[in-house]
C-alpha cells in the first residue's frame, strides 16, 4: 500500500460551522494532503500558541466535493466537543490557525465486490469519516446504506445529510427521540438476519463498546467488517505507542499490541483481540 | 554575524550541536525521516531496548495533564536483536550520534544487551534505562537505590567498551546519591531525568485513567523539576551531564546548558511538532548569535547562582 508523505502545516480555519447542540464541521485547507487523502485517514490538529499541549486526531469527515458549499479544495473534519482539545476547537474563528499533520493511518478500501452492499453503522459522532466515503462509494457505482445510532436524536450530526446521499438510513436512539428506541444493533441484528447478508460490507465507527458489538455480530453472521478505530494518541505517526489495541498475531492465542495511528485507525474486525 | 560553533563533547562521545532526541519519544529514528533530516541532529536516543521484544502495557497508555503527558507504555520493543539486525543499518547513512537505550529486568539482561550492542557497528554510546517508572520488574528499583544502581554500573561497565551513560530517575529522596553512585562505577556520564511517576484519576469511574495505574510525566510541566536536579547534580559529580525534561524551544534548552548539561535531550515535543528538535537548534543557535557568544560549549554550567546553592533540598 502506497501512503502518502504526511505533511505538517500551519493553516488558517476557513469555516467553523456550530451544527448545534455540541456539533461542529470545521473546515480548512490541508494544502496537499486532499487531493491524495482517503476517507477513514485522519489529521491531527492543534492550535498554536494554546496551552492544550498536544494535538487530537480527527478522522476526515469531507474531502474536496464531498460537501456542496465546501471551499474549493478545502477539507472538513466533524467533532463533537467533548474536552479541553474540543472546547479549544469550538471557540475558534475563521482566519485562526490550527497545526495540521496529515494524511495519516489507513483509510476505508470499498468492498472488492461489486455487488457488495457497503454499510455504514455509525454511533454519534462516529459518523465523521462516512461522508467523504459515501460520496466515493457512490461515484463507484456502490448505492451505501447506514444505520445511526446514539443517544439522543441531537446526537445524530449530519442525518440529513446522510439521508440524501445514502440508499436508506435506519436511525436508532437510547431515549427513542429518533428512529427505534435503543441501541444500533438493534436495527443491524435484523439486517444481518436477512437474506442478502452474504453481500454486506460493514463499515462501522464509534464508541468501543459499540465496535466490540457491531464486530461480534458481523463475525457471527458471517459478514465482512470494518472498523474505523479510535484511541488516545500523543502523535498520530506511530512513535509514542500510545494509541495500541490488542490483536491478534500469528496465532489466536497470541496477543500484541497494534497502533491505532498507523497500523489503523482502519481495521478488520475480526483482527481484534478484545 | 558569525555562526556560533554548536558542537559540544559529552566525555569521549563528540556531537555536532547539543541537541539529541530522548528514548521513548523517537522511536528508532527512522518513523521521523518523513520531517527531518537525522543528520541535523546532535544525535538520537533509541527506544529502551531488552534483550528480547516486549509488548508492552494494555491501553489506555497515555493521557494529556496539564501542561504535560503520563505514559506507562511499558517498554514495548522491538528487542535489541532486531534492532540491530534491521534498524541499525538503515541509520548508518546519518550523520549523527546514535545512542541506544538499554534496559533489563536484571543484571544479566542488561548485560546480555550490552555485550550485543557493543559487538554492534554504528552506536556512539549506550544509555542505561534504571529509571522507567513503568514496568514492575526492574528498571526503577535500580535507580531507586544508589547501591543497586551501583552494582548494576558496575556489571554494564565491564560488559562494554562503549560510552555508557546512566539515565537518572526523578523519584528519588536525594538525585545526588544516584549519580554519585554511577560515576564512583565507571559512568561516562549522566542523563537526567526520566519521568516523575504520576496518576490521573478518572472521577466518573472512580479508576486511575491509565490501565497501569500510574505513569511517567513528562512535558513542560517537569521542566523546573528537571533543570533543579539537573543543577545538583552538576555540583555533585565531575562527569558530563545530559538534560532533559520538558524542553519545547531552544531558550529551555539554555536553561539544561546554564544548569550545567552538556548536552540536552527533546522528548515529549517530538510528540507534538515531528521537527521540535529542529526547532529547539535553531532556537538555540540564535539565542548564541543574538549575545555574540561563540560557542554552545562554553555556557554549560555558567550559571549565576551562588546564593541557589545554600538551598537546602
Amino acid at each position: 500500500m502506497t501512503h502518502r508523505m504526511p505533511q505538517d502545516v500551519v493553516t488558517p480555519v476557513l469555516r467553523n460551522v456550530d451544527l448545534g447542540h455540541g456539533n461542529w464541521l470545521l473546515e480548512f485547507d490541508a494544502r496537499g494532503a486532499a487531493t491524495e487523502m482517503r476517507p477513514g485517514q485522519f489529521f491531527m490538529i492543534g492550535v498554536p500558541g494554546s496551552d492544550v499541549l498536544l494535538r487530537r486526531p480527527f478522522s476526515v469527515c469531507g474531502l474536496p466535493g464531498t460537501f456542496d458549499d465546501g471551499a474549493p479544495g478545502a477539507v472538513q473534519v466533524l467533532y463533537r466537543v467533548y474536552g479541553r482539545g474540543t472546547a479549544l476547537l469550538a471557540s475558534l474563528g475563521g482566519g485562526a490557525l490550527l497545526h495540521v499533520l496529515g494524511p495519516l493511518g489507513r483509510g476505508f478500501t470499498p468492498p472488492a465486490d461489486r455487488n457488495a452492499l457497503p454499510l455504514f453503522v455509525a454511533g454519534g459522532i462516529g459518523s465523521a469519516p462516512f461522508p467523504a466515503f459515501a460520496v466515493e462509494l457512490r461515484s463507484a457505482g456502490f448505492a451505501p446504506a447506514m444505520m445511526y445510532g446514539a443517544r439522543t436524536v441531537t446526537e445524530l450530526p449530519l442525518l440529513d445529510w446522510f439521508e440524501t446521499r445514502c440508499a436508506t438510513v435506519a436511525t436508532a436512539t437510547q431515549d427513542g427521540s429518533h428512529g427505534v428506541a435503543g441501541l444500533v444493533t438493534v436495527p443491524l441484528e435484523a439486517r444481518l438476519a436477512a437474506k442478502d447478508r452474504d453481500r454486506l460490507h460493514l463499515y462501522a465507527c464509534g464508541p468501543t463498546p459499540m465496535l466490540k458489538a457491531v464486530g461480534r455480530l458481523a463475525e457471527r453472521a458471517g459478514v465482512v467488517c470494518d472498523l474505523a478505530l479510535e484511541a488516545p494518541m500523543a502523535c498520530g505517526f506511530g512513535v509514542c505507542l500510545g494509541c495500541v489495541l490488542p490483536t491478534h498475531g500469528e496465532t489466536a492465542q497470541e496477543v500484541r499490541y497494534e497502533r491505532v495511528c498507523i497500523d489503523g485507525p482502519v481495521m478488520r474486525a475480526e483482527r481484534m483481540a478484545w | 554575524m558569525v555562526s556560533p560553533d554548536l558542537s559540544v563533547a559529552v566525555g569521549s562521545v563528540r556531537l555536532k550541536n547539543p541537541v539529541m532526541t530522548a528514548s521513548g519519544t523517537f522511536g528508532y529514528g527512522l518513523e521521523f525521516l518523513p520531517f527531518l533530516d537525522l543528520s541535523e541532529l546532535g544525535g538520537l536516543v533509541t527506544k529502551g531496548l531488552s534483550p528480547k521484544p516486549r509488548r508492552g502495557n494494555p491501553p489506555e497508555r497515555i493521557v494529556e495533564t496539564p501542561a504535560g503527558m503520563l505514559n506507562a507504555i511499558g517498554l514495548q520493543n522491538v528487542g535489541v536483536d532486531a534492532f540491530i539486525a534491521e534498524k541499525l543499518p538503515r541509520l548508518a547513512p546519518y550523520d549523527t550520534a546514535v545512542v541506544a537505550n538499554v534496559f533489563g529486568e536484571t543484571e544479566a539482561e542488561y548485560v546480555e544487551v550490552l555485550e550485543k550492542l557493543d559487538a554492534a557497528q554504528g552506536v556512539a554510546a549506550v544509555e542505561l534505562n534504571v529509571s522507567c517508572p513503568n514496568v514492575e520488574a526492574g528498571g526503577m528499583i535500580f535507580g531507586n537505590d544508589p547501591k543497586a544502581l551501583a552494582r548494576v554500573t558496575r556489571a554494564c561497565r565491564r560488559a562494554t567498551r562503549l560510552p555508557l551513560w546512566v539515565k537518572l530517575s526523578p523519584n528519588v529522596t536525594d538525585i545526588r546519591e544516584t549519580a554519585r553512585a554511577a560515576e564512583a562505577e565507571g559512568a561516562d556520564a549522566i542523563s537526567l531525568v526520566n519521568t516523575f511517576v504520576g496518576m490521573a484519576v478518572n472521577v466518573d469511574k472512580k479508576r486511575p485513567v491509565l490501565a497501569n495505574g500510574s505513569g511517567g510525566l513528562s512535558g513542560p510541566a517537569i521542566r523546573p523539576l528537571a533543570v533543579w536536579l539537573t543543577w545538583q547534580v552538576r555540583r555533585a559529580v565531575k562527569i558530563p551531564i545530559v538534560g532533559m525534561g520538558g524542553i519545547m524551544t531552544g531558550r529551555d534548552a539554555v536553561e539544561f546548558l546554564l544548569a550545567g548539561a552538556s548536552a540536552v535531550q527533546v522528548g515529549t515535543a517530538n510528540f507534538v511538532t515531528p521537527r521540535a528538535a529542529i526547532d529547539v537548534i535553531d532556537g538555540l543557535k540564535t539565542w548564541l548569535s543574538e549575545r555574540g557568544i561563540p560557542s554552545a560549549a562554553e555556557i554549560t554550567g555558567t550559571l549565576r547562582a551562588a546564593e541557589a546553592a545554600s538551598v537546602p533540598v
